[in-house]
């Protein structure tokens, strides 16, 4: 039961990274219908600049975490401006696929910016050892979870009851009626980027700090599919819970079955969940007027 | 000027193409790629060698992505695959060459049906991600199967005889692939400009309209899954005869991006699109390695130790640039091309 019990710790802690990518993920495509494949290399952007902040400019933590927050707005709302913006009237299959490119081209600048080694992120609040129970949890894995529930919480806030949150669900009803109302649609696309980059790019460093800060960092993007999927792309909570869900059949399924399934349980579920529903478990069913 | 071309007879209109133009540059392209092992070095033959398998597999992703817009990220998994059944059926189960190139297809299209199943529900992005999870199913399953597979330890074949042809001859080689790509260019084309091509256009261009005029979108897209991975499985199957030393590790993520990034390059739905972005895409490198050579020593050889982000910036950069000014592909600025001679000096 101990056993069973830290294995299901260690899957919320990888599930929260993902459930956190998938809230990104899920953001962006809710309010511009555009699935971000390059959503795990801003998330590296993001991670890599803030370890050179912390490293280099030696900021203490608590001042990093706000730097670091304005920093991936500015990195999200530069990526839209030019890679996304001038696409728009392109067919959706295209932006989707000038996000792919972006997705390889990001991810080589990185290396070779950074180099090719890893380097572990270093911070004041890490390596305490926390027991709750039978389970044991070092702080940042602790950390992780909460920030995961502070996301989804914000994110939550903010869809429901901001103006700009409203705004932005609007857009991604109807577009045209937005613009009617006053809304102004080209922002909200930037606006979209901007949270996104901040939301992965925290799940980033949170990941950087469990792990290290290394060149594949940019792969936890794609495991965080299986999450956004088995949420449903359009709703960030039911994807946020999915990362949840995903995390910890992998950590159960390695645990038990055999190893090497921690990676690709997740895509085994996503296979078997969308033979069932194909608009994931929380998604919106798509209606089509012909 | 040319003001209109008119078909008149029978035999022109079933013809694959009625212009003499047209058939003499095929001619001609042909010629020069038989006489090409003659003139070239065999580090170039290698890698002409490498654009024709990269042909054979693009056609197939074309059938699929370009003309029946099932987006697939999954083409490592169909390759591997299909690179893995030729390697293990001719080293562990002693099949000749000529039956475990056939069957590379014929697994590749068995299992792209299991995909092809859960993806009749599916659309878009969410049958990309589907894909995509098969490939790491495959990928995962190749490694972690060590009894079936070697595992981490990959698979060696040690000399190929096929029909007479001694394929570890690297002309040899490169006249067979020669061959087989011209094959599959001919398959493809007549398969679209029947009844199933035009089936397949319907489908892209509106799934529920063809399904009202009779289409079965059941039938047709797991057809276009089986033909596109049936060549996609011959493509593996010769990797396998190049390389001869197979392993999982190539057949990863940044593969399917660039089967992608070929078939967006040179042009969707096209089989010449096909050919030209495959051309594209493996001398692109090349290409910038010259470039690198003329710049001062130190900048080159700092550069020299990223090659391989460097062939992965420009692979991003040329998609997103392509998709940018010419979503038609290499095909469409070659058709503009000549739209703007054949109207000159009225062209605009």
């Amino acid at each position: 039961m101990d056993l069973f019990l830290n294995f299901v710790a260690s899957g919320l802690v990888i599930g929260s990274i993902y459930g956190i990518i998938a809230v990104a993920f899920a953001i962006v495509f809710k309010t511009t219908g555009v699935l971000n494949f390059a959503q795990g290399e801003v998330m590296m952007l993001v991670t890599y600049t803030s370890w050179s902040l912390g490293t280099e400019l030696s900021l203490p933590f608590y001042a990093l975490i706000p730097v670091s927050i304005i920093g991936a707005a500015l990195i999200g709302i530069v990526i839209e401006r030019i890679f996304i913006r001038p696409m728009i009237g392109q067919p959706v299959f295209s932006i989707v696929m000038v996000t792919i490119g972006l997705a390889v081209f990001l991810r080589s600048m990185i290396v070779m910016i950074w180099g090719p080694d890893a380097a572990p992120f270093d911070a004041a609040i890490k390596d305490e050892i926390i027991e709750i129970g039978p389970v044991v949890l070092f702080s940042e894995q602790l950390y992780a979870i909460l920030l995961f529930f502070v996301i989804s919480g914000v994110v939550f806030l903010f869809f429901r009851f901001s103006r700009v949150g409203i705004a932005m669900r609007a857009t991604a009803m109807d577009e045209t009626a937005a613009l009617l109302m006053g809304v102004d649609v080209r922002k909200i696309s930037s606006l979209a980027w901007a949270i996104s980059a901040v939301v992965s790019g925290l799940g980033g460093i949170a990941f950087a700090l469990m792990f290290s800060r290394a060149p594949d960092l940019w792969f936890e993007g794609l495991r965080s599919f299986p999450a956004t999927i088995l949420g449903g792309l359009d709703s960030p909570l039911g994807s946020g819970f999915g990362g949840l869900i995903i995390g910890v059949i992998g950590a159960l399924s390695e645990g038990y079955i055999g190893q090497g399934l921690k990676e690709i349980s997740g895509f085994f579920v996503i296979i078997i969940v969308l033979m069932i529903r194909p608009y994931g478990l929380f998604g919106d069913k798509e209606l089509e007027r012909v | 000027m040319r003001t209109r071309h008119f078909v008149e007879t029978y035999q022109k209109h079933v013809a694959l193409s009625d212009s003499p133009a047209t058939w003499s540059w095929v001619a001609i392209f042909i010629i020069a790629l038989l006489a090409f092992p003659f003139l070239a070095s065999t580090y170039l033959l290698a890698m002409v060698t490498s654009v024709g398998i990269m042909v054979v597999g693009a056609i197939g992703l074309n059938i699929l992505t370009g003309s029946t817009g099932l987006i697939s990220l999954g083409q490592a998994g169909f390759l591997a695959s299909g690179c893995y059944t030729t390697g293990l059926l001719i080293t562990d189960y002693g099949w000749p060459p000529e039956l475990a190139l056939p069957a590379a297809g014929v697994v590749s299209a068995l299992l792209s049906l299991l995909v092809g199943i859960p993806s009749l529900r599916l659309k878009g992005l969410y049958l990309a991600i589907t894909t995509m999870a098969f490939s790491f199913i495959v990928t995962h399953f190749l490694l972690y199967a060590e009894s079936i597979t070697h595992g981490p330890y990959g698979v060696r074949i040690e000399d190929l005889n096929f029909l007479g042809l001694d394929l570890a001859d690297q002309v040899q080689l490169y006249l067979f692939v020669l061959a087989v790509a011209i094959l599959t260019a001919l398959a493809a084309l007549n398969i679209l400009r029947t009844r199933v091509g035009r089936a397949f256009n319907a489908i892209r261009d509106h799934d529920i309209a063809a399904r009202v005029m009779g289409i079965s979108l059941t039938r047709y897209k797991l057809f276009a899954f089986a033909i596109s991975s049936f060549m996609v499985g011959i493509a593996g199957g010769l990797m396998a005869f190049q390389f001869r030393f197979i392993n999982v590790d190539i057949f990863n993520v940044l593969l399917s991006i660039e089967a992608l990034a070929v078939i967006i390059v040179g042009g969707l739905g096209s089989v010449a699109g096909a050919i030209l972005g495959s051309f594209f895409i493996i001398l692109l490198p090349e290409a910038t390695r010259e470039v690198l050579d003329f710049l001062p020593d130190s900048i080159s050889s700092a550069l020299s130790i990223y090659i391989y982000e460097i062939r992965g910036l420009m692979t991003g950069l040329t998609i997103i640039i392509m998709l940018r000014i010419k979503p038609q592909g290499l095909v469409g600025l070659w058709r503009d091309v000549k739209r703007y001679w054949t109207h000159w000096p009225l062209s605009k």
